[in-house]
């Protein structure tokens, strides 16, 4: 085994952190880069607080946010006829589309990760950008951006199950067009992470 | 998951300070100047060697306290010799995968009214799968050692024994255990999901790194009545992990009387139940006893055929405590490439 110090591949300074992270951000030229086989850069974006978000327990949490086209080729569910009834009524129930797909990136439990997933997916956040964190701490990414992808097939099979009905066939497709992270706000409280946006 | 970090031998290259490391991690924080550090490891595979924490004395208590377990031979405490002890390293491939997807499907169930009709009833599931999953097994040929897969990940590490104890080296690829951890994380997930039959499946497995577990095993080599047996001892823990004792002709015999005595009566009982009570669900009534019948007189001839010899462990084509008879000459030939 090798140990080597990770440096910025844009500035060549030295990673910093007090964490184990996947994700290295160079606090001096702020590039973001991961070393999956070698080291790519990564997009990213820093989501504001809202001004109403509590100062205390502020907290940036990364996700992968995966831009992709999900069609849907065949689908079959026992029960729902409502539901299905009521999208035939208006006109569909939209079988092709362009979709974001949110994939937690700190290691959370199976629950946290399933609401935050379907949530910020079935939701797409809106919020505005800024250029650092402001001093707010971030939870550390553990999940790299190939299994992200994967994890994004599980999401949307999720959001689709999750629908009236009990699935019992699903043929799609999901091409995607981007993976970049997202760091959204959090404000940590007794009852877990609520989103600050 | 109480892993223990790894620091030895690994420094951090800018100020110079050991670095801990734990189990399929490749990326550490220093935790003296903060550096964000990157390990390197042999085609990305860590290595990771447990401490060996039981002495030949322990071991040699263990495996005498096994042979008065069970239906061993009762005079193994007394004839029983142990000839040798000594310790080896067995290399494990290690790894965590997390699992998610959806298997969904039915399940059919008859039922049965009081007139004699059935009727099937289809109940669809949709089951979510969303679980992390442990994944050992051994990288060499562990002969018929019956050691295959790790029970135990925590401990105290280090590789300060190695130069004490010999060490096997990892004979199998690291591909194909790869691809073993995949095939039993989503067969396990499979399992779980209890979906008798599937008609839609998408289970994704996302894997940490692989790592190689070097973990201390005592092996134990004692003779009754002029054959040899072999029973290893876990290194860290000090219990049993596998091994063969001599069983005994008198629990054979008492288990061919009584089990074709028990199976008998149960037959019996069943059939006469159902002379006397004829119609309703009597007819039921005896063919569950027949089985029960059956079921112990398999039972019986089970242990009877493989009761001269008891086995506990992972030995290939092993059924249950009580295995195939005693294959003296693989045992030597496998411990032949461990001995010090």
């Amino acid at each position: 085994m090798k140990v080597i110090q990770v440096r910025c591949p844009n500035c060549n300074s030295p990673i910093m952190s007090k964490q184990r992270d996947l994700l290295f951000l160079c606090q001096q030229c702020g590039t973001l880069h991961v070393r999956d086989g070698g080291v790519n850069l990564v997009d990213y974006e820093i989501a504001d607080f809202a001004k109403s978000a509590p100062i205390q327990g502020r907290t940036y949490v990364p996700f992968w946010r995966i831009y992709a086209n999900f069609t849907i080729l065949s689908k079959n569910s026992s029960g729902g006829s409502m539901y299905k009834l009521a999208n035939w009524i208006k006109g569909g129930g939209g079988d092709s589309g362009d979709v974001f797909i949110f994939v937690p990136a700190p290691d959370f439990d199976p629950p946290t990760f399933k609401r935050l997933a379907t949530d910020f997916t079935a939701n797409w956040p809106k919020y505005s950008t800024r250029l650092d964190f402001g001093g707010v701490p971030r939870l550390p990414a553990n999940l790299p951006k190939e299994e992200a992808v994967k994890l994004a097939h599980f999401v949307i099979i999720t959001m689709e199950a999750e629908k009236p009905g009990v699935l019992q066939t699903l043929d799609y497709t999901l091409d995607v067009k981007d993976a970049r992270i997202i760091f959204l706000p959090f404000n940590s409280t007794p009852d877990g992470l609520r989103p600050g946006l | 998951m109480p892993d223990e970090a790894l620091s030895v031998g690994l420094s951090c290259p800018s100020c110079g300070g050991a670095v801990s490391i734990e189990e399929g991690e490749s990326v550490i924080n220093c935790r003296y100047c903060d550096s964000m550090l990157f390990i390197e490891g042999d085609m990305g595979i860590q290595t990771v060697a447990f401490k060996n924490k039981v002495d030949p004395q322990r071991a040699m208590q263990a495996a005498e306290a096994w042979w008065k377990k069970g239906f061993k031979a009762r005079d193994l405490k007394k004839v029983g010799k142990t000839t040798e002890v000594y310790p080896i390293y067995l290399p494990f491939w290690s790894t965590t995968i997390k699992v998610a997807g959806w298997v969904c499907g039915y399940e059919e169930k008859t039922r049965s009214d009081s007139k004699g009709n059935t009727t099937t009833e289809r109940v669809y599931k949709e089951v979510m799968v969303l679980q992390d999953h442990r994944f050992s097994q051994i990288a060499c040929d562990p002969g018929d050692l019956g050691i295959r897969s790790l029970r135990n990940f925590s401990g105290e590490r280090t590789f300060e024994d190695f130069t004490m104890i010999p060490t096997f080296e990892t004979t199998s690829s690291v591909d194909e255990a790869r691809k073993q951890a995949e095939a039993e994380a989503v067969e396990q997930a499979r399992r779980g999901a209890g979906v008798p039959h599937i008609t839609f499946e998408r289970i994704y497995t996302v894997p940490r790194k692989m790592s190689v577990i070097y973990y201390p095993i005592w092996v134990v080599r004692y003779s009754y009545r002029d054959r040899m047996y072999v029973v290893t001892v876990d290194g860290v823990g000090g219990q049993i992990l596998s091994g063969r004792a001599p069983g005994d002709p008198l629990y054979q015999s008492m288990a061919i009387t009584g089990g074709t005595a028990v199976a008998g009566l149960v037959s019996g009982f069943g059939l006469v139940f159902a002379t006397l009570e004829a119609g309703g669900s009597s007819g039921y009534i005896a063919i569950f006893a027949l089985a029960i019948g059956a079921g112990v007189l398999y039972a019986t001839y089970r242990f009877f055929r493989n009761g001269s010899e008891i086995i506990e462990g992972e030995f290939q084509g092993k059924r249950g405590e009580i295995g195939n008879p005693l294959d003296v000459g693989e045992i030597l030939k496998t411990l032949e490439g461990f001995r010090p």
